[in-house]
């Protein structure tokens, strides 16, 4: 009898019927987002298992082969040269047939395009006749430049001393087999990662709970009365979880249809230098299963707590009485939170770090409201006009539901304070003429600097070529492009085994890549809280008016103009989104300047102005998208023959 | 002569059903009229042609000898703003709001400073019963205070006609009384004419005479002096 009654009531008709649709498309952005945070997760985890097995573990006993690993440079990106002997029967390596005979060499297809597309003395020379093309088990993606180069096992690639620095190379191993050890740098993303998926996970949180709040909203009148006339609370919350789980589930199923067609897109979104294998960014059936299952249980949760004051008191909702006054404690949590702040440094570890800032980010929400509350008191007791009257008392009246509209904007604001200033430019690139430096080994200077001489005679490079403190120094003309740049690397490459020679803009690679990577993140993190922000806006403006549609139609029949309506709906988003979104911005602000690397960049501060102005046009533009439907329940309120 | 509103040969359908067949009705000023007749009969569609709310198919409307049907929904609009007071059977204070702000919205609307506004509001709450109640937000009003406080809102512009649409449908039967005699009395005392529909003849009892209305017709009907 409880299902029926339920499914009637979802079913509701009329307007109704639109609150469930919203309720459904929130729940659908909500899941799609949510699987993209716990997918992105999952997707690093996967590129750092591919490439584990070039990242050797030495072996106690047992060893099946030799193993070492370094880059070297074309053009501006890196490549990952993988060196392997074998000592008695190595298995084959992922990607490959079979394991790699002496001097022969197996190049990516991206690697094997490349060297076939520039000239040989420009790449191929260093690959010569490459034996097979690998597979893609054996990259991170699909971009991705490697070379595997077979070697005997006394071979001085594999003997010759080698920097321990990983940044640069992996000295030479003894491995039992072939299976690696995510790499540190694969790690550091993961890290990344998971403060991205916190960073989106919270508002997206808070979107869900408005949006479950809105199927109780628009069910509170119905089952307020359904308590008046003898409902059990037993059976009034039985109801209303019913509902909204069967709408949630609903909706989850939706969002994983649409995340499952944006993979594709999504899959293009480069980073680490290149794009994604689809089938890294698809969570396993089990964390599919778990969302399926977690996102209907929230959303009823979320359900209940709508529900309280229904069950509390059949009165409580009917009556619309004031809410309690929110405690100032609010804020205090928030003050205690960024009090940590300034104690943290670059080198605390990443969980306390991400525990302070999840902690400030849940503050932010918080205190939101009773900033909102705030705001609305001032608001009101300035207002000359009725519009921003009623803004304002409305702000008093329901500071939750205005934070609802305004906390996704507030908390991007947030991320894009805290990201905005951690992308700085603190690498410079080379400055003058390029050098290509090579370490060599003790003893041997003099030698190594005659051979690079000749070699690049030979290859008719004009450099200056010197020894500098263990290190041999070709210093190129001020002529030389990267093409020429690349013929001195071709015609360096094996001078010292184990070692290649660089410039200080190759050195600079992976750092330059982090935050090129980082930045990518920055803005993926922020379009995901914006679209969560703008869905919330619109959801949340369309909510009110559902709610309020009686005294909005009647207040039209007695003659306030829809526009006096509108306005006041406008400033009661508008203000406390100027005061609450600029607040974010700078608490986040002051949560990143511990982590600051150099002065505030330009890009991080452009990123936030973009920030700032997409969040108020796309909240604006949310609320703007429900002035028809504000219309179409006041034009018309109560046609009937009577 | 002294006709303030005027409705004549009103007609009105929603689809295949009549709702008004060709009425025709006038209030004077100072009168109270109420609109009486079963559920369906079309007493609310009457109220809202005549309140400029809805256009009818055919006939006309005149306020003091102008006629409103014709004119476009801004100036209707901006008509039941300043000439006429609205009461409903409920829910149409703002909630958010407190009673003297509700009662002095329409004069903010108008563009009454606030202060003078919310000061005008405050003189209506002693005559109504409604002491000490300014500050209280509609929720914590019993029915028939906010009603009070409606009657209340729609007086403080001096308008030429109140309409009240089952005024009193949402209280007990002795608030009830209370209400519609309060109604009855604050408009004869502004000189406002008064149009209730209402399907209770203890309501209408309050009136200077009923109009019945049934199947869209006005019938003959008993009219007190």
């Amino acid at each position: 009898m409880n299902l029926a009654l339920t499914w009637r009531l979802l079913k509701g008709g009329g307007k109704g019927m639109l609150g469930t649709w919203l309720t459904l498309a929130a729940v659908a952005v909500s899941t799609a987002l949510l699987l993209f945070a716990v997918a992105a997760n999952f997707a690093f985890e996967a590129r750092g298992e591919r490439g584990a097995w070039r990242n050797p573990v030495p072996a106690a006993s047992g060893a099946v082969a030799v193993q070492a690993a370094r880059y070297d440079y074309v053009r501006d990106q890196a490549i990952t040269v993988v060196d392997l002997a074998a000592l008695g029967r190595a298995p084959a390596p992922p990607g490959m047939p079979r394991f790699p005979a002496p001097g022969e060499v197996w190049l990516s297809p991206a690697l094997a395009e490349l060297a076939a597309r520039l000239p040989a003395a420009e790449l191929a020379d260093r690959y010569p006749d490459p034996a097979g093309v690998l597979g893609d088990e054996a990259l991170i993606h699909s971009d991705e430049l490697v070379a595997v180069v077979g070697h005997e096992p006394g071979a001085p690639a594999l003997t010759a001393k080698r920097s321990d620095d990983w940044v640069i190379s992996k000295p030479p191993a003894k491995v039992a087999d072939l299976a690696g050890a995510p790499s540190e740098d694969s790690q550091a993303y993961r890290v990344l990662a998971l403060i991205a998926s916190v960073l989106m996970v919270v508002p997206l949180l808070v979107f869900g709970g408005a949006a479950a709040r809105l199927t109780v909203a628009r069910r509170d009148q119905r089952l307020a009365a359904l308590r008046l006339v003898g409902a059990t609370p037993g059976q009034v919350v039985a109801m209303t979880v019913a509902e909204a789980m069967i709408v949630a589930l609903a909706g989850a199923l939706v969002g994983t249809v649409a995340f499952a067609v944006a993979v594709p897109l999504l899959a293009g979104i480069e980073m680490q230098g290149g794009p994604w294998f689809a089938a890294d960014l698809f969570p396993g059936p089990l964390v599919l299963a778990a969302v399926l299952v977690a996102v209907p249980l929230l959303v009823g949760l979320s359900a209940v707590i709508g529900l309280r004051r229904v069950v509390v008191s059949p009165l409580g909702v009917a009556r619309r009485e004031t809410p309690p006054a929110m405690r100032f404690v609010r804020v205090l949590a928030l003050l205690a939170v960024l009090a940590v702040f300034p104690m943290l440094t670059r080198g605390s570890s990443v969980t306390v770090i991400a525990v302070a800032l999840g902690l400030a980010f849940l503050c932010v929400n918080l205190a939101g409201p009773w900033v909102v509350g705030m705001i609305g008191r001032i608001t009101a007791a300035s207002a000359r006009r009725p519009a921003r009257l009623l803004a304002g008392r409305r702000l008093v009246d329901d500071p939750r539901s205005a934070w609802r509209t305004v906390g996704g904007v507030a908390l991007t604001g947030f991320v894009a304070g805290f990201l905005g200033l951690l992308s700085p430019g603190a690498f410079e690139g080379e400055t003058g003429p390029p050098q290509l430096r090579v370490t060599a080994p003790a003893g041997q200077m003099t030698k190594v600097t005659g051979q690079a001489r000749e070699r690049l005679e030979r290859a008719k490079v004009t450099a200056t070529v010197e020894a500098s403190d263990q290190v041999v120094v070709a210093a190129l003309g001020s002529s030389a492009d990267a093409a020429a740049v690349d013929r001195a690397r071709t015609a360096l490459a094996g001078l010292v085994p184990g070692r290649t020679p660089t410039t200080k803009t190759d050195d600079q690679r992976f750092g330059v890549q982090i935050l090129a990577d980082v930045r990518v993140g920055t803005i993926v993190v922020l379009s995901v809280s914006f679209l969560v922000a703008i869905a919330s806006a619109g959801i949340t403006a369309a909510s009110a008016i559902l709610d309020r549609r009686r005294t909005y139609g009647l207040l039209r029949l007695a003659g306030t103009p829809l526009e006096v309506l509108d306005k006041a709906r406008r400033a009661e988003t508008l203000i406390p989104l100027a005061v609450m979104g600029g607040g974010a911005i700078l608490v986040g602000v002051f949560c990143a300047t511990p982590f600051m690397l150099g002065g505030i960049s330009t890009v991080g501060a452009v990123t936030l102005l973009a920030c700032v102005v997409a969040g108020f046009a796309g909240v604006l533009g949310a609320g703007a998208l429900s002035r028809p439907l504000l219309r179409s329940v006041t034009t018309d309120p109560a046609p009937r023959p009577d | 002569m002294n006709d303030v509103l005027v409705g004549r040969g009103l007609a009105k359908r929603f689809g295949q059903t009549v709702a008004l067949g060709g009425v025709d009705i006038a209030v004077r000023a100072g009168e109270a009229v109420a609109i009486m007749g079963p559920s369906g009969s079309g007493k609310s569609t009457l109220l809202h042609c005549l309140a400029g709310i809805m256009k009818p198919d055919a006939g006309e409307v005149h306020l003091l000898g102008r006629r409103i049907d014709t004119m476009s929904e801004r100036r209707r609009s901006a008509l039941r703003r300043t000439r006429f007071g609205f009461v409903f059977q409920f829910g149409q204070l703002l909630p958010e709001l407190p009673a003297e702000e509700n009662v002095a919205l329409p004069l903010m609307l108008d563009g009454v400073p606030r202060a003078q506004a919310v000061r005008r509001a405050r003189e209506w709450f002693a005559p109504l019963g409604l002491q000490s109640m300014e500050g209280r937000r509609p929720g914590e009003l019993s029915g028939g205070q906010a009603q009070r406080v409606a009657i209340a809102r729609a007086l403080v512009s001096r308008p030429a006609v109140v309409f009240a649409d089952e005024p009193t449908g949402a209280l007990d039967q002795r608030t009830g009384h209370d209400t519609m005699r309060l109604l009855a009395e604050a408009t004869k005392h502004n000189d406002a004419s008064l149009i209730v529909v209402t399907h209770d003849p203890e309501v209408a009892a309050w009136c200077d005479r009923a109009a019945e209305v049934r199947d869209g017709l006005i019938v003959p009907s008993g009219v007190r002096a």
